[in-house]
């Protein structure tokens, strides 16, 4: 009787030190969440984590005029207070032989932890002179206007965002 | 034994505990960069993106080894390895490229304009380019160039002033001439191409007095003589690079349209066939009544046709294959969300036959769009190339 106990005793210790080593070779192997995969890239390089915020009524808004404005909010997504984030607005069009890009820089001093700070751009959006092209060289619609934000910590964290605006 | 039993017991408890749970951190994966390694952009699995950001490319033209590909962005010429991102500047930005062809020594033939003070349009020259010159200076080959085709070493080209009269010539390399025809051809050459084996060229012709290009002509290189083979009739004309395989000579042609016809649809496009002994042109067999033809690209055998178009005038732009022998047509891509550029030069075969560069972009936005990568990764914003695989059938017995 007590063999009997023992053997199944050990049958049922290796059985769950097997399934116990494979789950933990299962969790070293952790398929990444759904959320790790939404294309909104998250800050890049090390340091406290920023994101950007932009308001898409207020880019429908923008014309190829001077004396644009584009407010944004930059937010601290780190558990410690963030000083002199610089943030760089790029404005060029979707037509690379013209070499038109413009840079915009402003700093915020300060962002608390978890908070956000709002950051004011006056920018001119001034469609340059489109230059004589023949037909296989013209697009068949205007070029659009591209807009860069980027947001930059000393410690080295940045993240952009792209916007591209309709003719 | 009590505390055997539970050790025994307290460790089971804890490989389970252990190996149930799951980690409280997720980690994350930074999404791919935009144009490296393979995507899937919407043009079937396999693709990969040849570049990426901002620009109006065309004209893609593979380096004989197949390792590097030409295009022109917004006019200007560029090369890059098919394996990164390392962009070659070839001309300034204010030059106007029209088509590039690659020579054996690795220099650049491109057909265009240089940049000219006033707004007038000015004719196309012949330009050679050297590869790690700084200072991007063109050598002039010949001026009033219309068409350029390149075969094995050699490049073909067509030249002429006025619409009367064209004449060829020939480079093998160095930037040249070494040959010039001395029959003229009547009309302006719009496009030329070679036959698979370079002896030949097929040309498409804007006969003087006619805004259309309407005629397709043969030429035979050795000998210096050429003959037309077919002549539209009515309102069509020609559109793009007549293409020379192994079944005949096959070319896109309708009727011609500069604005939208009357009920709003685009004009609409065949693909025609005719023999190099010449005839009537007949729709090309295996593609459907329906098919609206954009561009056509005969693979480097001579065996297949690579065609941008659409199986109706309501379907998606796609690539397909067309298989003159077995006058088969095959799709090559199928997808529904994605603008394949339709211009006659947008499309081009890798030397070695085994995939198809175009350039796309998906579907513009009326809204502005918000992207969290930098301009210059952006793909499917913008047009941009993208080799597709193309599955290469059994060799027939010759």
């Amino acid at each position: 009787m007590r063999d009997v106990v023992f053997w199944l005793s050990g049958a049922a210790l290796a059985f769950v030190v097997t399934a116990g080593a494979f789950l933990l070779l299962a969790n070293l192997a952790t398929t990444p969440s759904e959320k790790s995969l939404n294309p909104d890239r998250g800050p890049v390089g090390s340091g406290p984590a920023i994101d950007l915020q932009l308001d898409r009524e207020r880019l429908a808004s923008l014309e190829p005029l001077p004396d644009q404005i584009l407010d944004l909010s930059v937010e601290n997504e780190d558990d410690e207070p963030l000083s002199d984030v610089n943030v760089i607005l790029i404005t060029s069009t979707e037509n690379t032989a013209l070499s038109d890009s413009r840079y915009y820089r402003q700093t915020v001093e300060k962002i608390p932890a978890g908070g956000a700070e709002s950051v004011r751009f006056e920018f001119d959006l001034v469609v340059p002179e489109q230059p004589v092209r023949r037909p296989s060289a013209a697009p068949p619609e205007p070029s659009r206007e591209i807009l860069e934000i980027r947001a930059n910590t000393p410690e080295g964290t940045s993240t952009v965002r792209t916007v591209i605006l309709p003719p | 034994m009590n505390s055997a039993k539970s050790f025994l017991i307290l460790s089971i408890a804890a490989i389970l505990a252990w190996g149930c749970a799951h980690s409280g951190e997720e980690d994350s994966i930074a999404p791919l960069a935009p144009a490296s390694g393979r995507v899937d952009p919407g043009l079937g699995p396999g693709t990969q993106a040849l570049s990426s950001g901002p620009g109006y490319k065309g004209s893609p033209s593979w380096s004989p080894e197949g390792d590097r590909i030409a295009f022109t962005v917004d006019g200007y010429v560029v090369d890059k390895p098919t394996g990164s991102e390392d962009l070659r500047h070839w001309t300034t930005r204010d030059f106007f490229a029209e088509d590039t062809e690659w020579e054996p020594d690795d220099a650049l033939m491109i057909l265009g304009a240089a940049p000219s003070a006033g707004t007038q349009e000015i004719s196309s020259s012949l330009y050679r380019a050297q590869p790690g010159d700084d200072s991007l200076e063109l050598e002039n080959v010949e001026n009033e160039v219309t068409a350029i085709g390149a075969g094995e070493d050699r490049l073909y080209f067509a030249l002429g002033s006025g619409a009367h009269e064209s004449w060829l010539a020939m480079t093998r390399s160095g930037g040249k001439i070494d040959r010039r025809y001395s029959n003229p051809i009547g009309g302006r050459v719009a496009y030329l191409s070679l036959a698979p084996d370079g002896e030949q060229a097929v040309l498409a012709v804007r006969p003087p007095g006619d805004r259309k290009v309407s005629v397709l002509r043969v030429f035979d290189l050795r000998k210096g003589q050429g003959r037309e083979i077919t002549r539209l009739e009515g309102a069509r004309e020609i559109l793009g690079t007549p293409q020379w395989t192994e079944q005949g000579i096959y070319f896109v042609a309708g009727k011609q349209s500069t604005t939208l016809d009357s009920d709003g649809a685009e004009p609409l496009y065949n693909i025609y066939r005719v023999p190099e002994e010449g005839g009537s042109p007949e729709l090309a067999s295996g593609v459907g009544e329906d098919f609206v033809a954009a561009s056509i690209r005969v693979s480097p055998d001579g065996r297949r046709l690579a065609v941008v178009g659409r199986l109706n005038p309501k379907s998606p732009t796609n690539l397909y294959v067309l298989d003159p022998l077995a006058k088969v047509l095959t799709a090559v891509t199928t997808n529904e969300d994605m603008e394949i550029k339709t211009g006659p030069d947008d499309l081009a075969w890798s030397p070695g036959g085994k995939s198809v560069a175009v350039i796309a972009r998906g579907t513009p936005s009326t809204e502005p769009e918000v992207r969290a990568d930098p301009a210059d990764r952006l793909l499917r914003d913008f047009y941009n190339l993208y080799e597709i695989p193309v599955d290469s059938p059994e060799a027939p017995p010759r």
